[in-house]
């Protein structure tokens, strides 16, 4: 073939329209974050201004849905022991209707007639349009005296009571150290006392991975530009600022996974006990390590998996052969909390459980389908994610306070060990107690449990 | 009086939560005049309000110019339907986008998009069971070009009115997209929508 007729060939191919895209794309920042349009003071004074109707929005939401009072299971403390297990179904019925009489209607009538009780819808941001991450005020106190560092938002503050979430600071189990126990001493981990508390308990390569987890980088709303929500121009967040002693302090966020901003749906944080044996991670990604997870958070907790606001903000990017294998090697010593009553088969040992807890534990294998996914066997996950398709009970496209209620997708099964630990409940913490996630379940598996069933249920839980 | 001063106070508190559209102040236009601190004013649009508007009363219009081609050319009873359905709902929504359009004066284009004119095109010169499958699988991607639309406005929005017509037309259109994409399977043997 000659030059000329090859020539011949792609002008042919050019205005045929061969590869070239026919319509206009939607709009850039249906993807990309857009640049600010206001300077920062005048932003920040009508964030600080919009504040008080921000969270009274919330709390109206929080309250139509849940019923959010303090109700301490009796006897039921957190593994920690400084926090009570709260019991109770919170999420509230629609006038009318019982479990039930719910659990006994077809998923197309609950959709049809809108039954589906509110609280088991996604849970919004306090502030969809901005999202970002938001601290509870225990661990924005606990940094700002022992750092003077400010995780204080001027636009938004967290949403759940205190006796909903995760106790604070929680204990600190190391698989290399089982005999020791709880080695937090009741201190929250930060980058001023990690090497104190540490030292002599972990390896130096472990040390510099517990460095790096605790070191602030720059963040999408904590960083120094005029777009950050901070006050002052802010040295960033450290990964343990969220996952507080490897656990959760119930910060939240938004998923860096959807767009467009509307859609993103909330996440509250997760517990890293027990990462050694998660085999994926991030509700969506399925990233196959906790390395590839470590290294790419930088871009997405960090930056809402937007890789053009994170290199405008400063980003940090640890390096693979180094300081990620090290972060990597210490998340990967964090253990769950004892579970006494367990065999090492992940069963209860029935010497030591009781009758309830063994009843429980039968429903929780057979009628309830619990086990199907989270296998006891392999720490309570399948690695596997998966779509409930809750959505047979609700109508998608629903905005709540500015986000839009949509199917969840497939999400990935979380373990279920140290599960009293971990309020609250689901991807987003929709659910705020054990009592809330047996209902639901029950309803999106159909199982139709008896309350007797229920019960013993939600006492085997509490036994992992 | 009481009474249907309470029935008011009681769809006032009904529709509350749609009312209260709270956006992201980094992104307002640095003009926006405001009734209180952190409250913009009504009718206040941003960009994205008119580019919204622009693009939506394009989709619309060519929603409607498609419906009335298909009601009138498919060849199954069920692609009539839909199409009828498709014009009378993106009728009404086109009427109310064009009154909240007038009432900021936002000009709205009076044809579609030309990707929208093309597909017109391709679709006069497709017959039977042909035109009706790309007629079905035209309408699908257009609803969810369109649910992606709203949901952005929604988000990144600024007039509130513009915002509520969004939040309202998103579930009406993910509807039309799963009715698209039953059509879809009937029609070809696609697999339908997931539920």
């Amino acid at each position: 073939m000659s030059a000329r007729h090859a020539f011949v060939l792609l002008c042919a191919a050019s205005l045929a329209g061969i590869g070239a895209a026919r319509a206009d794309p939607l709009p850039p920042d249906t993807t990309y974050r857009p640049l600010p349009t206001m300077p920062l003071s005048r932003a920040r004074a009508l964030d600080e201004a919009q504040k008080p109707q921000v969270m009274e929005r919330q709390r109206a939401l929080l309250e139509r849905r849940y019923d959010l009072s303090d109700q301490p299971r009796q006897g039921m403390m957190m593994s920690g022991g400084t926090k009570p297990v709260q019991d109770g179904v919170r999420v509230k019925l629609p006038e009318g209707s019982s479990w039930d009489a719910l659990a006994g209607m077809a998923p197309a009538e609950i959709r049809e007639q809108g039954l589906l009780p509110q609280g088991f819808l996604p849970l919004p941001h306090v502030k969809q349009a901005t999202g970002g991450q938001v601290f509870p005020e225990l661990q924005i106190d606990a940094i700002a005296q022992q750092e003077q560092r400010d995780l204080r938002r001027f636009d938004v503050e967290a949403d759940l009571p205190v006796h909903l979430t995760p106790e604070f600071p929680p204990p600190i189990f190391l698989t290399t150290q089982p005999q020791l126990g709880d080695v937090s001493r009741g201190e929250l981990l930060t980058i001023r006392n990690y090497y104190e508390i540490m030292n002599g308990l972990i390896t130096p390569v472990q040390m510099e991975g517990l460095r790096l987890l605790l070191t602030p980088f720059p963040q999408e709303e904590f960083n120094q530009t005029e777009d950050r929500k901070v006050a002052q121009p802010s040295l960033g967040v450290a990964c343990l600022d969220c996952h507080s002693n490897f656990h959760s302090n119930a910060a939240f966020h938004l998923t860096p996974d959807v767009r467009p901003q509307a859609n993103r749906f909330r996440l509250d944080t997760t517990s890293l006990r027990g990462m050694f044996n998660q085999q994926i991670h991030g509700s969506k990604r399925s990233l196959r390590s906790i390395e590839d997870f470590t290294e790419f958070e930088q871009r997405t907790a960090y930056f809402n998996g937007d890789h053009v606001s994170a290199t405008r903000k400063g980003v940090n990017l640890p390096d693979r052969p180094n300081q990620v294998a090290m972060m990597a090697q210490m998340q990967n010593i964090i253990d769950f909390p004892p579970a006494p009553k367990l065999d090492p088969f992940g069963r209860l040992d029935p010497a030591l459980a009781s009758e309830s807890e063994l009843a429980g534990e039968q429903v929780f294998l057979g009628k309830g389908r619990c086990a199907e996914c989270h296998r006891p066997e392999t720490a309570f996950m399948d690695n596997q994610m998966h779509d409930l398709k809750l959505e047979r009970f609700y109508k998608p496209g629903q905005v709540a306070n500015d986000m839009v209620t949509l199917p969840d997708g497939p999400i990935k099964t979380f373990t279920l060990r140290g599960i009293k630990d971990s309020p609250p409940y689901l991807h987003d913490g929709r659910l705020l107690t054990l009592a809330d996630t047996v209902e639901y379940f029950n309803l999106v598996l159909s199982t139709r449990l008896t309350q007797d069933e229920k019960d013993d249920l939600l006492a085997y839980l509490l036994t992992l | 009086m009481t009474r249907i001063a309470a029935f008011l106070l009681g769809a006032a508190l009904t529709a509350a939560p749609a009312l209260a559209q709270i956006g992201n102040p980094a992104g307002m236009a640095p003009d926006t005049r405001l009734d209180e601190p952190g409250k913009p004013a009504p009718h206040q649009t941003n960009t994205q309000d008119r580019l919204f508007a622009q693009l939506a009363a394009a989709g619309g219009l060519a929603e409607v110019q498609l419906g009335e081609m298909a009601r009138d050319k498919a060849e199954a009873e069920s692609v009539r339907d839909f199409a009828a359905m498709m014009v009378e709902d993106h009728g009404a929504a086109n009427a109310r986008l064009a009154e909240l359009a007038e009432a900021v004066r936002i000009p709205l284009p009076q044809e579609p998009a030309p990707d929208q004119q093309a597909l017109r095109e391709r679709l006069e010169a497709a017959e039977r069971t042909a035109f009706d499958l790309a007629y079905v699988r035209a309408q699908v991607v257009e609803h969810q070009k369109t649910a992606q639309l709203l949901a952005w406005e929604v988000g990144q929005g600024q007039d509130g009115e513009i915002q509520r017509f969004a939040a309202e037309q998103l579930p009406v259109v993910l509807g039309h997209l799963e009715q698209a994409q039953r059509l879809n399977a009937e029609l070809s043997g696609a697999g339908g929508p997931a539920r």
